[in-house]
């Protein structure tokens, strides 16, 4: 299986090469086109309570499609529905990411995606809700961010403090606190930047440009009042 | 290199961020590692540290990971460790120097997901004993919430409602009909000590059988449920209950806890789609469905009392009610859609019967003039 990210930017899409009877999991919704060898299949990935606690625990859709070259060999292509970059990583079987709930666009058969609850004060201020999103295993993994994607690359025991509503996906190898953003409780909410969160390495942290959150808040000023 | 899946990630300054996978085994002296990619400083791809030169700590997002620091010839590595067969492995062989590290390690692991649990202990609790709080001390709640909102509210509150319905209706102003229920009305409400309300009943020209009350003491009886009572005192059993409804601030209370609970669900729940809305739903509609039937029984007990007190025959509303809902089962919408149920009508039987017994006292009105006027043959019964 072969990956390739066309139109690189704010509005690229992944071009994923099969083999015939390989497949792979994609977000509901993310295929854009594919050869006539490849079925879609909806899937309730680890089973229908798995499901059901992806979809009310963080927010993450209920299905995945199941892309699928039973036919013989062909491609796809796959498109998050916001505006950002992807990102294609391979996971070797040991290396995991914590990815937040909106990052997953698609990933190989070997890719287990598990909801793993998080503690109470990362969970109550980190900005991603009590339960994200865990990816283990082997093969491709394709995330999306809003914005562009940044990676921050941390040797052991180096510190990196991002914003909260910045985070796309961190490997656990590395650790995380959450704390004010300035020393004062005032400043730190008038500073615009509320809790952010102390990286430690070593790890990887991939960030997006853009806060879907604050994107959201300055969209709302132009809509009409509802009744 | 190595064919083996990995079992750890190692770090170093000329490693990769994200460090690099290689296949940990424990031996006698230490750890060796087999790389899967050829990495600088190392020979042939493999690497091996004695246990005397390593440090160990626990690390990682959830500090479950074990982790091993040592000083090679060039840099300073760092070993991240998960696979639990590999931690029990390395805790057996460890020499006795690493004991009391790896101790702290553990203790630090127990440490957190103590903590873990402690507080998500804690929020489950308090949880769980807001639900039974709400579930057992609502109802004290919505008394106290209630007792503070003063009876022109509610009337203003009940009047608005009342316009709103009577608007689409046909009213009968007049008549043996209206009299005959404003008799029955005044019977009621003179045994009423310190009645605060003053009870504007209204007669709806509908085959509906039913009649209800709103908050503030407006009573609409429909001409549907004159018609099938047989006896007066069946009529005025209905509009005992329904006052009761009315001096029990009944609909108050169901307005204030259903705002309550739509608040309270809201907080727990949030803003959920599908399945939490749905739980937020049944959560409120079994708390209203729950309080309704305490306020039916309520209004009966209360309303038999009444009766009683008035010198009316208490036995009418027990016969209404059991004959309506032997006759028209599920046909009939009265009082709020609570059908009588057997249960309720025996509570109001032994109720009655524990009562000493009174001489009723007869209307001054005519009830077959009522119910001709009805339209109702007198000679069938019904």
């Amino acid at each position: 299986m072969k990956s390739e990210i066309l139109y690189p930017g704010a509005f690229p899409m992944v071009r994923v090469e099969f083999g015939e009877g390989e497949h792979i999991k994609a977000e509901s919704g993310a295929m854009v086109a594919c050869s006539p060898t490849i079925d879609i299949e909806s899937k309730m990935e680890g089973g229908f309570l798995g499901a059901l606690s992806r979809k009310f625990l963080t927010g993450e859709k209920f299905f995945f499609q199941t892309l699928r070259a039973s036919r013989g060999a062909g491609e796809a292509l796959l498109a998050p529905t916001v505006p950002g970059e992807i990102v294609v990583l391979e996971l070797d079987g040991v290396n995991e990411y914590m990815v937040q709930k909106d990052g997953f666009l698609a990933g190989a058969d070997g890719i287990a995606i598990d909801s793993q609850m998080q503690s109470m004060s990362r969970g109550l201020l980190g900005g991603e809700g009590f339960f994200i999103l865990k990816m283990s295993g082997k093969g491709m993994l394709v995330l999306n961010s809003f914005g562009a994607i940044h990676k921050i690359e941390l040797k052991p025991s180096q510190e990196y403090i991002v914003d909260n509503s910045h985070l796309v996906a961190w490997s656990t190898t590395t650790s995380y606190n959450i704390e004010k953003a300035t020393s004062g409780w005032v400043a730190s909410f008038t500073s615009g930047e509320g809790f952010v969160c102390r990286f430690r390495g070593p790890g990887v942290v991939y960030i997006q440009s853009r806060n879907p959150r604050g994107f959201g808040s300055w969209v709302r000023q132009f809509l009409p009042a509802s009744e | 290199m190595v064919d083996t899946a990995p079992n750890a990630l190692c770090f170093g300054d000329g490693f990769p961020a994200t460090g690099v996978p290689c296949v940990v085994h424990v031996e006698g002296h230490g750890l060796t590692m087999a790389f899967l990619h050829n990495v600088h400083g190392t020979e042939n791809g493999s690497d091996s540290v004695p246990f005397s030169d390593m440090t160990v700590s626990a690390g990682g997002l959830d500090h479950d990971q074990l982790v091993v620091k040592w000083n090679s010839p060039t840099e300073q590595r760092t070993l991240y460790l998960k696979n639990p067969d590999l931690i029990r492995a390395f805790r057996q062989a460890a020499p006795s120097h690493l004991s009391s590290p790896l101790e702290r390690a553990a203790e630090q692991v127990r440490q957190v997901r103590k903590r873990h649990r402690l507080v998500w202990g804690v929020v489950g609790g308090s949880l769980l004993a807001l639900v039974l709080g709400l579930w057992f001390g609502s109802d004290l709640l919505v008394e106290l919430a209630v007792d503070r909102i003063p009876i022109e509210w509610e009337q203003k509150l009940g009047e608005s409602a009342y316009r709103d319905f009577l608007g689409g209706q046909e009213v009968m102003e007049e008549g043996p009909v209206v009299a005959a229920v404003e008799e029955m009305t005044r019977r009621l409400a003179n045994q009423i000590p310190d009645n605060p309300y003053r009870f504007d009943v209204t007669v709806v020209k509908s085959d509906v059988v039913n009649a209800f009350a709103l908050p503030g003491g407006s009573v609409v009886v429909f001409t549907g449920m004159m018609k099938k009572a047989e006896r007066p005192e069946e009529v005025a059993g209905v509009l005992a209950h329904e006052l009761n409804h009315v001096l029990q601030r009944h609909g108050l209370e169901r307005i204030v806890k259903q705002l309550g609970f739509v608040a309270v669900a809201s907080i727990i729940f949030g803003n959920q789609q599908g399945l939490g809305q749905m739980m937020k739903q049944l959560g409120v509609e079994l708390m209203t469905l729950k309080f309704g039937r305490a306020q039916e029984t309520e209004a009966d007990l209360t309303g038999l009392q009444l009766l009683y007190r008035a010198k009316i025959d208490p036995s009418g509303m027990i016969t209404f009610f059991e004959r309506l809902a032997e006759k028209d089962e599920g046909r009939v919408e009265l009082l709020s859609t609570h059908p009588m149920s057997s249960s309720r009508a025996e509570q109001l039987k032994a109720e009655l019967a524990a009562m000493p017994t009174v001489t009723p006292e007869p209307f001054v009105f005519e009830w077959d003039k009522i119910r001709t006027s009805l339209g109702v043959s007198t000679s069938t019964g019904s």
